[in-house]
């Protein structure tokens, strides 16, 4: 058999010439990678598929080098990227067809409005569940975000921290667009008085549902969705109207392989290529209408979805204030939880012992009123400081008054509970 | 770190269910049956474990980039990712058509020969492993293309099975033609669940095995290499051939081997004299997994469970169990084994394990033989693979193909490529009545 081997290597050992090569840059795991690559490939085996891999931070820079690192296209969930590569004339012109390829689901533009990127799928944000903990408890499945804020759900939380993990800013952006600054806020504070938080590098969310920690975890669709697709016994709520992620594809200006990019790129959006992202370890929302038709048993269609809560959240729109919105989030909550826990526990104590109305309302104030106004989170300049990466000193001074303030806010709340507990 | 520790939010969403079994043998059929991770250990070494499971999971990147804990890939490399040949830590597969790229598989390479300490000898130009891909700048080495012609073999009752043999052709090699001479081994990425539980049997209990007194002609022995972390030849029991001394040496073999990170065991990038543009390639940071990184990997793996047998009360699978007894096969895929004592890792210690494997080399004869020794493996040895698990594999992994290069389409397939030592045992079961073969089948189905 051996020299059965030694001759067919001798026979067949030859040079050719290369296969056709694209070079996809992603954030995109390999579970969800590997499956584009091996449809892409019976598709056009003439091409050579070669991913590279960079966290959506890192792309900018990568991105940003001469030749654009070899790269012919971009594909991930960092509309920032796609933004500010594009203020830098990173792209070309996407020619694809666009038959079946809608521009907007409401308010989410599905398509660049120059033509250099187009959305190539989306993630809802919603609420992870653990039917049998709530059974447990006696809890109802919650639909909206208003409804974790009920103290009933005290405990049974697990809240993302959004300066931590990296889909959690949009959703808290979609809190405080749907309800108004200063309710979405208040929305917000009420819920991490229920909550547990979860940061990167400690306990994941899904290890506090599993184990039963925690009940309801607020969250991106597709890590529960394919959760249960591969068996686990979770379920998924949609917070309605539902807010969205929406992923995109571009094609570099510098690439020297525009024909085999514009071929994966017309694939990804093709009516196969959408229908990849219903499999169970990918579970992303196509954005091709048509091909919900062949959606899996359950499966969420945001289209249908939005005839009757249409969507009102636009992340273009929300993107210069997330990291605005993080700081925030920290100076508000994230450095006092366990205060703030607290002092909700006691509100809400007296308010149920019939405290006084007028007290009560002060009190619910001091510890739901963001730091700054509806208005001045349209300050380009706050807003600009805030979004820069790894952040600076002025940044970090702002955000240590913004927690000095709070830290007074949330004392004189106390000293009002203290007065309203004296006989 | 970020974005991987939040892809990784969800994955252990159902570690619920791993809650209701005991030991590291678990009652679960899910698609996640080959991912779960035994519980019940201190905080600190679960937090390993997980962050272990992040760097498996994990599609490492080129440099620069601003998460260091996985810089390094390349710059020649087969995947990004560990779970691009071992999907949900389950088995890879072969590519059907020329025209597929190896995306769950890879080629050893050497050349005739034995190294210093005995194991086998790199092509000059190429090292030991065709790596596919490089870095931008870095040529790949080439591709590897698979085609297959059919053997048809008949069986009692009137089935006949098309079994189908690979060829191999080497395309696109960008390092010159390789030596006529070249000895080569398509592998697929075997599933990598239960290996602690494989590392704590004791080494005594292996060379009880192979002394031992078979049956059916069927010999087995060890496969003794080198442990470059005792500086000594050891029993060899990891890899294909059992050509690997621990599971954090093959751990570390393989990152360097498939994705080009190298490690305290591995401390120089896989680029060889012939590879100027690979040599040329400045690391962020060497080496690129380290110690602490690399123990995290081990005791994910070390902590992964092992999925329980089903259907024990199904006749028909009693049945099959029996068959699979009487004809021999049990003889080589031991069913039970106990755990020595592991101070290593002491919940693996002293723990009674199914895995269907003996851990010994076995000749498998002409059909199956890859021509390549691998220190005392021959080129007809391979080590018998465990079947624990095998029956989820479809399921899970979204395909049947099995033996070590994905050659066999289902089970049926897969028992027909045995030979050598398994001759008796394979004839055997050509000629069981459809309905014992059926039932062996399905005995199989439910591990």
């Amino acid at each position: 058999m051996r020299l059965a081997y030694v001759l067919i290597v001798a026979l067949w050992s030859v040079f050719v010439e290369a296969k056709e090569s694209v070079t996809v840059l992603t954030a995109y795991p390999e579970e969800v990678v590997s499956h584009f690559e091996t449809a892409f490939e019976q598709t056009h085996p003439e091409i050579d598929v070669q991913i590279l891999w960079r966290m959506p931070n890192d792309a900018l820079p990568y991105l940003s080098q001469p030749e654009q690192g070899g790269v012919d296209v971009y594909w991930s969930a960092s509309l920032r990227t796609f933004q500010a590569l594009k203020e830098q004339g990173a792209w070309r012109k996407l020619d694809v067809t666009d038959q079946g390829l809608p521009t907007h689901l409401g308010a989410l533009p599905l398509a660049d409005r120059d033509g250099f990127y187009r959305t190539t799928e989306m993630a809802g944000y919603g609420f992870a569940l653990n039917p049998a903990y709530l059974k447990k408890h006696q809890l109802p499945v919650p639909t909206d975000w208003k409804a974790l804020a009920d103290q009933r759900y005290q405990g049974h939380l697990a809240l993302p921290v959004p300066s931590k993990v990296g889909f959690a800013p949009m959703m808290i952006d979609s809190v405080l667009q749907q309800y108004g600054w200063d309710q979405g806020w208040a929305l917000l504070a009420e819920i991490v008085a229920n909550a547990k938080p979860v940061e990167a590098g400690s306990t994941f969310v899904s290890d506090m549902l599993g184990s039963g920690e925690r009940g309801i975890a607020p969250t991106i669709d597709f890590f529960t969705a394919s959760a249960i697709a591969n068996g686990a016994p979770l379920q998924f709520s949609y917070a309605q109207p539902v807010a969205y992620s929406p992923a995109h594809i571009a094609i570099t200006q510098a690439s020297k392989h525009s024909d085999a990019a514009k071929q994966f790129v017309a694939f990804v959006l093709s009516e196969a290529g959408q229908k990849l992202l219903f499999h169970a370890d990918i579970r992303k929302l196509p954005v091709r209408p048509d091909v919900y038709g062949a959606k899996p048993a359950d499966y969420f269609d945001p289209f249908a979805a939005s005839l009757a809560h249409p969507v009102v959240y636009d992340p273009e729109t929300a993107l210069p204030r997330l990291g605005l919105n993080n700081a925030l989030f920290d100076a508000m909550f994230t450095e006092h939880w366990s205060r703030v826990q607290a002092l909700f526990e006691r509100l809400r104590q007296w308010e149920t012992r019939g405290g006084d109305v007028g007290k009560a309302h002060m009190v619910r104030a001091l510890l739901t009123t963001a730091p700054i106004s509806a208005e001045q989170v349209h300050d380009q300049n706050l807003q600009v400081l805030f979004a820069k990466r790894g952040g600076d000193a002025s940044m970090e001074a702002k955000g240590r008054q913004w927690s000095e303030a709070m830290h007074q806010r949330y004392d004189e709340a106390e000293q009002l509970l203290n007065a309203a507990a004296q006989p | 770190m970020r974005t991987l520790a939040v892809a990784l939010l969800f994955l252990g969403a159902i570690e619920a269910v791993a809650a209701d079994a005991s030991g590291f043998e678990i009652a679960d059929a899910s698609r996640e049956a080959f991912s779960r991770l035994y519980n019940d250990v201190t905080p600190a070494m679960r937090e390993q474990g997980l962050r272990g499971r992040g760097l498996f999971r994990a599609s490492w990147v080129i440099p620069p980039a601003a998460d260091s804990a996985i810089v390094g890939l390349g710059p020649l490399y087969n995947q990004l990712s560990c779970l691009s040949c071992h999907p949900k830590n389950g088995r890879g597969q072969a590519p059907d058509t020329p025209e597929q790229a190896m995306r769950s598989m890879l080629v050893r390479l050497s050349v005739p020969g034995k190294g210093s300490r005995g194991g086998p000898l790199p092509v000059p130009a190429y090292g030991d492993q065709l790596n596919e891909q490089g870095i931008p700048g870095v040529p790949g080495e080439g591709r590897v293309a698979v085609s297959y012609s059919e053997i048809e073999v008949n069986l009692a009752g009137g089935e006949s099975v098309k079994l189908r043999e690979p060829h191999y052709r080497f395309v696109d090699l960008h390092y010159g033609p390789l030596p006529t001479d070249v000895l080569f081994s398509p592998r697929v990425g075997p599933p990598v669940f239960g290996m602690g539980l494989l590392e704590a049997v004791d080494e005594q209990t292996l060379i009880d095995l192979a002394a031992k007194a078979k049956p059916f002609g069927i010999k087995g022995r060890l496969n003794r290499v080198w442990d470059a972390e005792k500086r000594a030849t050891v029993v060899g029991r990891f890899g294909l051939k059992a050509n690997v001394a621990t599971l954090k040496q093959q751990i570390a073999g393989a990152f360097i081997g498939d994705m080009g990170i190298t490690s305290p065991l591995h401390p120089q990038e896989n680029c060889t004299a012939a590879q100027a543009a690979c040599r040329q390639v400045a690391s962020l940071q060497q080496p690129e997994l380290n110690s602490e990184r690399l123990e995290s990997v081990l005791t994910y793996l070390r902590l992964l469970q092992v999925p329980a047998r089903r259907h024990r009360d199904d006749p028909v699978v009693q049945t099959g169990e029996k068959i699979f007894a009487e004809i021999g096969c049990a003889v080589c895929h031991v069913p039970t084994l106990t755990t020595g004592d592991f101070p290593q890792m002491p919940v693996l210690s002293a723990q009674t394990i199914h895995p269907y494997s003996d851990l010994l080399l076995h000749d498998m004869g002409e059909g199956l033989a890859d021509g390549r020794p691998d220190y005392a493996a021959g080129g007809r040895d391979w080590r018998t693979p465990p079947l624990w698990g095998i029956g989820l594999v479809e399921a899970i992994n979204e395909h049947s193909q099995f033996l070590h290069d994905g050659r066999a389409r289902n089970l049926t397939e897969a028992v027909l490529w045995h030979d050598g030592e398994a001759t008796t045992s394979r004839q055997a079961f050509i000629d069981l009545p459809p309905a014992k073969r059926e039932a062996l089948l399905a005995f199989l189905r439910a591990l």
